[in-house]
């Protein structure tokens, strides 16, 4: 299983947000390029870069640290937040992201998806957040009475090839993935899924290699790994 | 992906001093010279011919100079290319380049594939064989078979790596291949600082 380190940009720095609020964050570095750097020599894969600023708006807006990042690391980084038009998603790529996420917009609009799953083919990964089963949309901000399986076998059948899921409870709180929701989620589509939320140990994430789907292909720890609960190389290992 | 800066950023990161530039007078004078690229081969070597860059690392390669070509800088070190209908390249290695053979499978080919050392090199000196690296293509280089470095797996076993003599070229992208693809490009600065002294 791949471990995708998560770093997290508000400000130009950065930061971690508990359970998607806005107003409960943390930052861990000023610098989101040393934070970035410090996974360069672990043997780290691929990083989740996550505009939150962009996010918030609807529209990257710390493009300028991503570029910083992608000309600085060596592995390729796969970036989020806010993305809902072509020319952004456009830009984001020529910045130097390899992947780019869209969440909210692959939801409402089925023509922009398609349209951004046929000119940027192995590049797209569609973002899906639930509470409670239930789709949340714009950042987390927008609850919905979308069940989240539905949505993703929905989504499958427009050809959609990686998932990138995240159960909103568990998110930041380092208290344990969502194992059921996981099990529910992978079970409605043979695509790849990425898991993200509420990892706090190894434990964590030698369960989620044993127990998980075969399609589950990776994970995203951001907050257990600035916080040193354990380090990259241990994760890489537990993830072996 | 794979571009410039984050070459030349990898290459500090392992202590090498690098430059970005075609200017003859600093080519002749680098250690070793590196040939990133990303985009279509004909377009490529348009430009390699229209600044004159082909004769001046023909001059290189012959003086003894390492080269290591990344991604479309190994194909354009190669003979010629099938690419959008085709155009010969620098022919520092022998063989033709021609698309990825991977019926069912989607092309390009993008992610981390494990690589098989066919042969010992100082390039890849002490990474161990079945290392992945990153890819991102749609074709591949067909070099002579005592010319093939390393190769992967996507669809058929296609060659990944070439080394003849001093020219050395890679498909995957060793500046986004994480502490595996930075060994090599320390590798390949150690190379460098050992090979003749630049005219």
């Amino acid at each position: 299983m791949i471990l995708y380190p998560a770093i997290d940009i508000r400000g130009g720095k950065a930061v971690r947000l508990t359970e998607g609020d806005f107003g409960r964050e943390t930052a861990y570095h000023d610098d989101p390029v040393d934070a970035a750097l410090r996974f360069a020599e672990a043997g780290v894969k691929i990083i989740h870069v996550v505009d939150l600023d962009g996010a918030r708006k609807g529209s990257p807006v710390n493009v300028k640290t991503i570029r910083r990042i992608a000309d600085a690391v060596p592995f390729p980084i796969e970036v989020g937040g806010g993305l809902r038009d072509a020319e952004n998603i456009a830009d984001l790529l020529r910045a130097g992201a390899e992947r780019v996420v869209i969440g909210t917009a692959a939801m409402r609009d089925p023509k922009f998806l398609a349209e951004m799953l046929k000119l940027h083919p192995e590049r797209v990964v569609v973002s899906v957040d639930a509470r409670g089963g239930k789709i949340s949309l714009a950042g987390w901000s927008e609850p919905t009475d979308v069940d989240v399986t539905d949505a993703i076998a929905d989504l499958t059948a427009r050809g959609v090839e990686r998932f990138l899921f995240t159960p909103i409870e568990v998110d930041g709180t380092l208290a344990g993935p969502g194992f059921e929701q996981l099990e529910s989620v992978a079970a409605a589509t043979s695509a790849s899924v990425i898991y993200s939320g509420g990892v706090g140990t190894l434990e964590d994430l030698r369960r989620l290699r044993a127990e998980a789907a075969p399609n589950v292909e990776g994970v995203i720890v951001g907050r257990a790994l600035y916080e040193e609960r354990f380090t990259v190389d241990e994760a890489l290992a537990a993830l072996a | 992906m794979g571009n410039l800066r984050s070459v030349e950023k990898a290459l500090e990161h392992v202590g090498a001093r690098a430059a970005i530039g075609a200017d003859p007078d600093e080519v002749r004078a680098a250690d070793g010279l590196i040939l990133p690229g990303v985009g279509a081969f004909p377009r490529a070597m348009e430009r390699i011919r229209a600044t004159g860059l082909d004769e001046l690392i023909a001059e290189r390669a012959a003086a003894g100079t390492p080269i290591l070509g990344i991604c479309l800088g190994l194909q354009l070190l190669f003979d010629r290319s099938e690419e959008l209908g085709g155009a010969d390249g620098l022919g520092l290695l022998p063989g033709p380049v021609t698309m990825l053979d991977a019926p069912g499978l989607k092309v390009p080919n993008i992610g981390w594939a494990p690589v098989r050392w066919e042969r010992e090199s100082r390039l890849v000196e002490g990474i161990p064989s079945e290392t992945p690296f990153y890819l991102v293509h749609s074709f591949v280089a067909r070099p002579a078979a005592e010319d093939a470095l390393g190769t992967a797996e996507y669809g058929e076993r296609f060659v990944c790596a070439a080394e003849r003599d001093n020219v050395f070229g890679v498909q995957f992208h060793p500046e986004k291949s994480s502490a595996a693809g930075l060994r090599l490009l320390a590798n390949f600065s150690g190379i460098c600082a050992k090979a003749p002294a630049a005219a």
